[in-house]
């Protein structure tokens, strides 16, 4: 072991050699492409009064991004309710990125959660303020945890895991975006539009906190299901984020923008360096540039602000030290 | 007032809040018959929800599952003064002995129990519930290394969501409530065992100002909320330490947060949770009527859960030990 690895670091190291050697490859490279640049965009937003609908249309035009006649998917982040936190993806950047779908064509905009923590959607949707949001606006929510499934074969084997149930309303629209909230996280470094992807996977069929998940490895379980879902664009909000004891527990940190692209990897790693952490050293996004993505700056394209406007440095718990990005 | 009506289009069916001009605030009279009312619409949206296969899906139109069927029976027994009626239960696929709610995925111990309480109340299934409580003593949570990081006892095996993980707390409790209701009839010295590891569980697990959280009451020295749901579910598995300190305090815990409760669930919970224990629930139930009339349509497993909560009050809970 080389000095400096961390007990969960060596352990994860180990099973994803260990499936390596075991089971074969993580991933079957034919299936999978790198583009040679992705671009992200960061797009001031000053506070959550902003006009969210034209701030996130806009980055779909900059980004080339059309919907026309899409079935879109939208995946936010809602974890748990607590007064003056930054927990949740606000349901002004929800309401906001259906509303820019629409306007960019989409013939249909779903909204889904299942949240891994409280099972109980209906005290989140109503104590956020995203149901009243959602009325508004004529959009359906579905409860991804007590959703219909289906089984999917997973596209990559990090877990050791061949297939996994995944809610049938997810599996039947044809763009999925993921809509995170910029967060620390005391287990996988950084949570943002891939780790997002752990409230896909349905409670009812698999449990709270999608323990499976946890017992596989999170880092393992973020790679098999970005490679499985395969999310068409990621919109972050990191108007405020949250820094220290991430996702639940940890200080609301104002940064002042909205990260978006249709790399999902591109646009962790660009918010990765923007709170100081360097994605080369996050346990899942290094394994992620091998066949997902690009998290080397140099093959990133910055669109709108540049990374170092925003650029801050997030507390983060005692055990992820070791993440810090060099300046 | 504001009741819960039926209403059909051409997709579906489902429930819609109505203003009945009639019934005003805590008349107990105009109560009586908006509650009446009230129950009247819930029934006929489980009704109607009903699928062909016998079974209930978390929404109209899907998949029948476990759990909402559970409930829905329960609901619609509990409401007629009638055991539940179980056939569905008693065909439901299974293999080794559990209760499988999507083929090819993991068995949910959590819902075998409940599926097992349902089938205690028919009589004539009593049978049936045996193979899934002797898989329910078999089974046990993962144990894990002690961490800095988990102010809690890792080393406790009590039970967990699916086999092969973590213990937590809503299977756990209701793991125990079903041990605890068919202790009387098949007394075993593993069942006790099992009793003793899951409550040892509950205790440990015990948030710092009562009540629970889904599993952990602190990660990396931050106390974690007790959760009103959670509370209820294990607050019912451990009725029978009710003179307990933690059970007192959890309790207390629980009439506390229960105020700011906009969850249906969560209400019908409590109040089905505050029933047991004797606690007057009418106030609750007032708030749990208007909680319902509010809530988003659809939501079966929250409809059956408040009819169960919100009828016949002189009738065995089905949670009761």
């Amino acid at each position: 072991m080389r000095a400096g690895l961390s007990r969960r670091e060596f352990v994860t190291a180990l099973s994803v050699a260990l499936l390596g050697s075991a089971c074969g490859p993580s991933f079957d490279p034919r299936r999978f492409h790198v583009p040679r640049a992705s671009a992200v965009g960061l797009f001031p937003a000053g506070s959550y009064a902003v006009d969210f609908a034209d701030l996130i249309f806009r980055g779909f035009q900059e980004l080339d991004i059309s919907l026309t006649g899409r079935r879109v998917f939208l995946k936010p982040n809602m974890v748990e309710y607590e007064l003056d936190t930054a927990i949740n993806t606000h349901p002004r950047v929800v309401a906001g990125a259906a509303i820019a779908c629409r306007r960019a064509g989409a013939s249909e905009v779903l909204v889904g959660e299942g949240p891994g923590h409280r099972r109980d959607m209906e005290y989140l949707l109503t104590s956020t303020g995203l149901s009243d949001q959602l009325r508004e606006q004529r959009i359906r929510f579905v409860d991804l945890n007590h959703d219909d499934v289906a089984i999917v074969p997973l596209q990559s084997w990090f877990t050791g895991l061949k297939e996994l149930a995944l809610p049938v309303s997810l599996l039947d629209s044809d763009f999925v975006i993921s809509l995170p909230k910029l967060k620390t996280h005391h287990w996988a470094g950084i949570t943002c539009s891939m780790k997002n992807l752990f409230g896909t996977v349905p409670g009812a069929v698999y449990g709270w906190p999608k323990n499976p998940l946890h017992v596989h490895g999170i880092s393992n379980s973020i790679l098999d299901l970005t490679a499985t879902i395969r999310p068409h664009f990621a919109i972050v909000d990191a108007v405020t984020g949250m820094e220290g004891d991430g996702p639940i527990m940890g200080r609301p940190r104002f940064l002042g923008f909205i990260a978006m692209g249709s790399d999902p990897v591109a646009v962790d790693a660009t918010c990765a360096r923007v709170i100081g952490l360097d994605p080369e050293k996050i346990d899942y996004l290094k394994p992620a540039a091998e066949f997902l993505g690009n998290i080397d700056a140099r093959r990133i394209e910055q669109r709108g602000e540049s990374p170092a406007r925003y650029a801050a440095r997030f507390d983060v718990v005692s055990d992820l030290e070791h993440l810090r990005l060099s300046r | 007032m504001a009741l819960l009506v039926l209403r059909r289009d051409a997709d579906s069916t489902y429930l819609e809040m109505a203003t009945n001009p009639t019934v005003s605030g805590r008349d107990p009279l105009a109560t009586g018959a908006a509650l009446s009312r009230l129950c009247t619409g819930l029934r006929n949206a489980l009704l109607a929800a009903r699928n062909q296969d016998g079974g209930w899906g978390y929404a109209p139109g899907r998949h029948s599952r476990i759990e909402p069927t559970c409930w829905a029976e329960l609901a619609l027994g509990h409401s007629q003064g009638r055991p539940p009626d179980v056939d569905s239960i008693r065909r439901w696929k299974h293999q080794d002995d559990w209760l499988l709610d999507v083929p090819g995925t993991p068995p949910n111990i959590a819902f075998n129990a409940l599926a097992a309480l349902t089938l205690l109340q028919e009589p004539s299934a009593i049978a049936f519930a045996q193979p899934v409580v002797a898989r329910v003593i078999q089974v046990k949570g993962l144990s894990f290394r002690q961490t800095a990081a988990l102010g809690q006892d890792n080393s406790i095996q009590a039970w967990s969501w699916v086999e092969g993980t973590a213990s937590w707390v809503e299977p756990t409790a209701w793991c125990l409530i079903l041990l605890k209701r068919v202790r009387s009839q098949s007394p075993s010295q593993e069942a006790a065992e099992r009793i003793r590891v899951g409550e040892q569980f509950l205790f440990d697990r015990v948030c710092h100002e009562g009540g629970w959280n889904y599993g952990n009451p602190e990660v990396y020295g931050q106390k974690l909320w007790p959760y009103v749901p959670t509370t209820a579910v294990a607050l019912l598995a451990m009725q029978d330490h009710r003179e307990h300190s933690a059970v007192k305090q959890s309790l207390q815990q629980l009439q506390k947060d229960v105020a700011s409760e906009r969850s249906v669930v969560a209400v019908a919970l409590t109040i089905m949770c505050l029933r047991t224990y004797g606690v007057a629930t009418e106030v609750l139930e007032q708030t749990a009527m208007e909680r319902a009339a509010s809530a988003e349509p659809g939501n079966l497993l929250a409809t059956a859960m408040m009819l169960y909560a919100l009828t016949d009050t002189r009738q065995r809970s089905a949670f009761a030990l």
